[in-house]
C-alpha cells in the first residue's frame, strides 16, 4: 500500500493543493467580508499595485494582512512539523517534539529578555533566535559528559536546560513592568501571528529554509538512527554525524519558526502522528508529508485564532485545546497497534 | 592460498574499567568458511564480534577484513566488508520489512540520498533468498522471533559483503525456526560458491555439528579466560574435556549415522564441578 506508486503521486499532489487551496480560502476569512470575484480581481492584480475597481482597503486587506500571515502560518507549522518529526526519530521517541533540546524554553526567555530590555522588535527576533540556538548547544554540551548512550543523555540535557530557561521565563515576568511589558510577555508566550508581514516571512525563512533542506535531505538516514546506534552503526552510518546534522537542522528550523510566532506548542509532537498514521513510518514519506500537514493544521488554527472571537484568541490555547484531545484520542486508537 | 577474508592477531581487549576481555585472540577465516564461537555468558563473545563490526576501537593487536587493517577504516567502510545480524533487536517505529532491509543498502547510498529502484531490486531479492519475500509489506515489529532473524539476514545480504557476523542468530526460536536460519545460512554460503564466510556466536554445540556434516567447512573456537581455550574441526573441539573444562558441565557426544552423513549431536548431564550453583 504505502510503496503503490500512484497513491504516492496522490499523496504528493495533496501535499501541495491543500495548503494552496486553504491559503486561498483563509483569504475570505475575517471581520472584514469579501466577496469571490473581489478577492480573484485583487489577486490578478498583483501585490504591488491597486485593483482597479477595489477600494486600497480592500486590497491591503488581501495582499497585506491575509496572505503574509497565510503564508507565515505555512511556514512555521511545516518547520514545527517536521523538526518534531525529525528527532522524534533521531531520539526513538514517539513523545518528544520540535522543543525537546531546549529551543523554545531557551527562544522564549531569549525574548522575553528583548522586550525587557529593548522596546524593539527586532531585538525580540534576534534574542529569541541566538538564545534558541544558545539553549539548544547547552543541551548537547550537557548531553556530552556521559559518553555512553548518548541519545538518553541529550534528552536529559534537554530537559534540564529547558527547566532552566523556564526558571529564567518565570524571573523575566516577575521584574517585567506589569502593565506594558508582563502582557507582551505573556501574549508572545503564548504564540501568534499577528505581527505577520513580508518583511518578517522573509528573515524567517532563511534558517528554515536552512533547516528543512537539510532535514529532507538526509531524511531517509534517520530511519537508520531510529533502529539504535548499534546497529546503524554496523550497517554504514555515521550515527554522531547524522545525528549532529540533524540537530542542527531542526533547530535552525524551529528556532527560525519561534522567534517569528512566538511558543506554538503541539504540532511538533501530534502532527507526526497524524503522518505516522497516513503513510506509515518511513522518514522519506513522512517527513515531506508533515510540513503540509504542520502547515495546513497551523493555517487552520489561526483563521479560528482571528475569527472565533472580536479579539484574538493566542495561538498556543487552540493548538493544545485542539492537539492535546486528539492527541489522547490517538493514543487510544494506536493502543496495541503497530503503530509504534 | 586463498586470502583470509577475516584475520585477527592477538587481539586484546579491555573496558574502561581494565578488566580484561579479551586477551590475546587469533585465528583467520577463509572462503567459505564458518566460524562458530562458544563460551560461557559474559565471556566475551559479543566484545569480540563488536571489535570485528568496528563498534570497539582495537587498542592492542590486528584485525583485517579482505586485507585490510580495520584501525584504518571508517565505520561506514567495515560496513561495506562486514554484515551483522544482531542477536536483538531494539524495539522502534513500526517499519515494514522492505524498509528494513532497504537499510542494509546504506554503503550503497550517498550521505543525502534514499535508496533508488535498483536498491529495491537487491532488497527484495535478498527477501526471496530468505523466503521472506511475501512479508514485504509486513510491519516488522509484528513478526515472530523466527520471521525477525530472516529479515535481518536479508538486510545484512543487502549490504552484499563477503561476511556476515552472527551473534546467537538461534536465541528464543523453536526447533524448526532455529534449523530454519541455521539451513539458510548454510544455504547462502553453498549458493555463494564458497565465497561467503560467517563468524557466529553460538550457544548450541549441535550447530557446529550439523554445518560439518552439511558440508561447510567449520572450525569452532572455545573462549576460556578471554583467549581461544580450543579451536579445530567441530568433533576435535567439541568434546567431553572441553566442555567439563570450560563450561564445567558433564556432556555426552553421540555419532550417529544419519542417512549417509554421520552426525554428531552433544547432550548436557549434570555439573561436572561438585554440582554447586552458578558462580561466574
Amino acid at each position: 500500500m504505502k510503496s503503490n506508486k500512484i497513491s504516492k503521486k496522490l499523496l504528493f499532489s495533496a501535499c501541495i493543493c491543500i495548503p494552496v487551496v486553504l491559503v486561498f480560502v483563509s483569504l475570505f476569512i475575517g471581520r472584514y467580508p469579501l466577496s469571490l470575484t473581489e478577492v480573484v480581481t485583487i489577486l490578478q492584480s498583483g501585490i504591488n499595485s491597486t485593483t482597479p475597481g477595489v477600494s486600497s482597503i480592500k486590497h491591503a486587506v488581501v495582499w497585506d494582512m491575509r496572505m503574509p500571515r497565510a503564508l507565515m502560518a505555512l511556514t512555521v507549522g511545516g518547520a514545527l512539523a517536521v523538526s518534531g518529526g525529525a528527532l522524534q526519530g533521531v531520539f526513538r521517541n514517539p513523545l518528544v517534539d520540535s522543543g525537546l533540546l531546549g529551543v523554545s524554553s531557551g527562544a522564549g526567555f531569549g525574548a522575553c529578555l528583548a522586550i525587557i530590555l529593548f522596546d524593539n522588535i527586532l531585538f525580540t527576533y534576534i534574542l529569541a533566535f541566538a538564545f534558541g540556538i544558545l539553549a539548544v548547544v547547552l543541551s548537547y554540551v550537557t548531553g556530552k559528559i556521559y559518553k555512553t548512550a548518548p541519545t538518553v543523555t541529550l534528552v536529559l540535557g534537554g530537559v534540564i536546560i529547558s527547566a532552566i530557561f523556564a526558571a529564567l521565563i518565570s524571573f523575566t515576568k516577575y521584574v517585567a513592568d506589569p502593565y506594558e511589558q508582563l502582557p507582551a510577555i505573556t501574549f508572545w508566550l503564548m504564540g501568534s501571528l499577528s505581527r505577520a508581514n513580508y518583511h518578517d516571512l522573509a528573515i524567517a525563512l532563511v534558517p528554515i529554509l536552512i533547516g528543512v533542506t537539510g532535514i529532507m535531505l538526509i531524511r531517509w538516514r534517520i530511519n537508520l538512527l531510529s533502529i539504535g546506534e548499534r546497529e546503524a552503526k554496523t550497517l554504514g552510518v555515521n550515527t554522531a554525524l547524522c545525528r549532529n546534522i540533524i540537530i542542527a537542522c531542526t533547530s535552525l528550523a524551529t528556532a527560525g519558526a519561534v522567534c517569528m510566532s512566538g511558543i506554538i506548542g503541539w504540532i511538533g509532537l501530534v502532527i507526526p502522528h497524524i503522518g505516522r498514521m497516513i503513510v506509515g513510518n518511513d522518514n522519506r514519506i513522512l517527513l515531506p508529508l508533515c510540513i503540509a500537514l504542520g502547515g495546513s493544521f497551523l493555517l487552520i488554527v489561526d483563521n479560528i485564532c482571528r475569527s472565533l472571537t472580536e479579539g484574538e484568541i493566542p495561538l498556543g490555547v487552540l493548538t493544545a485545546l485542539v492537539g492535546g484531545p486528539f492527541y489522547i484520542y490517538l493514543l487510544k486508537k494506536t493502543k496495541g497497534g503497530g503503530g509504534w | 592460498m586463498v586470502a583470509a577474508v577475516l584475520e585477527v592477531q592477538d587481539l586484546y581487549f579491555a573496558y574502561d574499567n581494565n578488566r580484561k576481555i579479551l586477551d590475546g585472540i587469533s585465528f583467520s577465516i577463509g572462503p567459505g568458511e564458518i566460524m562458530c564461537i562458544f563460551g560461557p555468558n559474559g565471556c566475551g563473545k559479543t566484545t569480540m564480534l563488536d571489535c570485528i563490526l568496528g563498534l570497539n576501537r582495537v587498542e592492542k593487536g590486528q584485525i583485517f577484513i579482505e586485507g585490510r587493517s580495520i584501525s584504518d577504516m571508517k565505520i561506514e567502510e567495515v560496513a561495506k566488508s562486514v554484515a551483522y545480524v544482531p542477536q536483538k533487536h531494539e524495539h522502534t517505529f513500526g517499519y515494514t520489512v522492505l524498509e528494513m532491509v532497504l537499510m542494509g543498502r546504506t554503503v550503497h547510498t550517498n550521505m543525502f540520498d534514499s535508496p533508488g529502484e535498483d536498491d529495491i531490486v537487491v532488497a527484495l531479492d535478498c527477501l526471496k533468498k530468505v523466503g521472506m519475500y511475501g512479508f514485504k509489506d509486513r510491519v516488522f515489529n509484528n513478526l515472530s522471533g523466527g520471521e525477525v532473524q530472516l529479515v535481518k539476514l536479508a538486510r545484512a545480504l543487502a549490504q552484499q559483503t563477503n561476511l556476515i557476523v552472527f551473534d546467537e542468530p538461534t536465541a528464543h526460536l523453536d526447533f524448526r525456526h532455529e534449523l530454519n536460519v541455521i539451513k539458510y545460512m548454510t544455504k547462502l554460503i553453498k549458493d555463494s560458491n564458497n565465497t561467503m564466510s560467517m563468524v557466529m556466536a553460538t550457544h548450541f554445540p549441535n550447530h557446529a555439528f550439523y554445518l560439518e556434516s552439511q558440508g561447510v567447512k567449520t572450525t569452532v573456537a572455545m573462549m576460556e579466560n578471554g583467549r581461544f581455550g580450543a579451536i579445530g574441526r567441530p568433533g576435535e573441539v567439541l568434546n567431553e574435556d572441553n566442555m567439563s573444562r570450560i563450561f564445567k558441565i558433564r556432556t555426552k557426544v553421540f555419532k550417529n549415522l544419519e542417512k549417509d552423513t554421520v552426525l554428531n549431536y552433544m547432550i548436557p548431564l549434570d555439573f561436572s564441578d561438585g554440582g554447586q550453583w552458578n558462580e561466574c
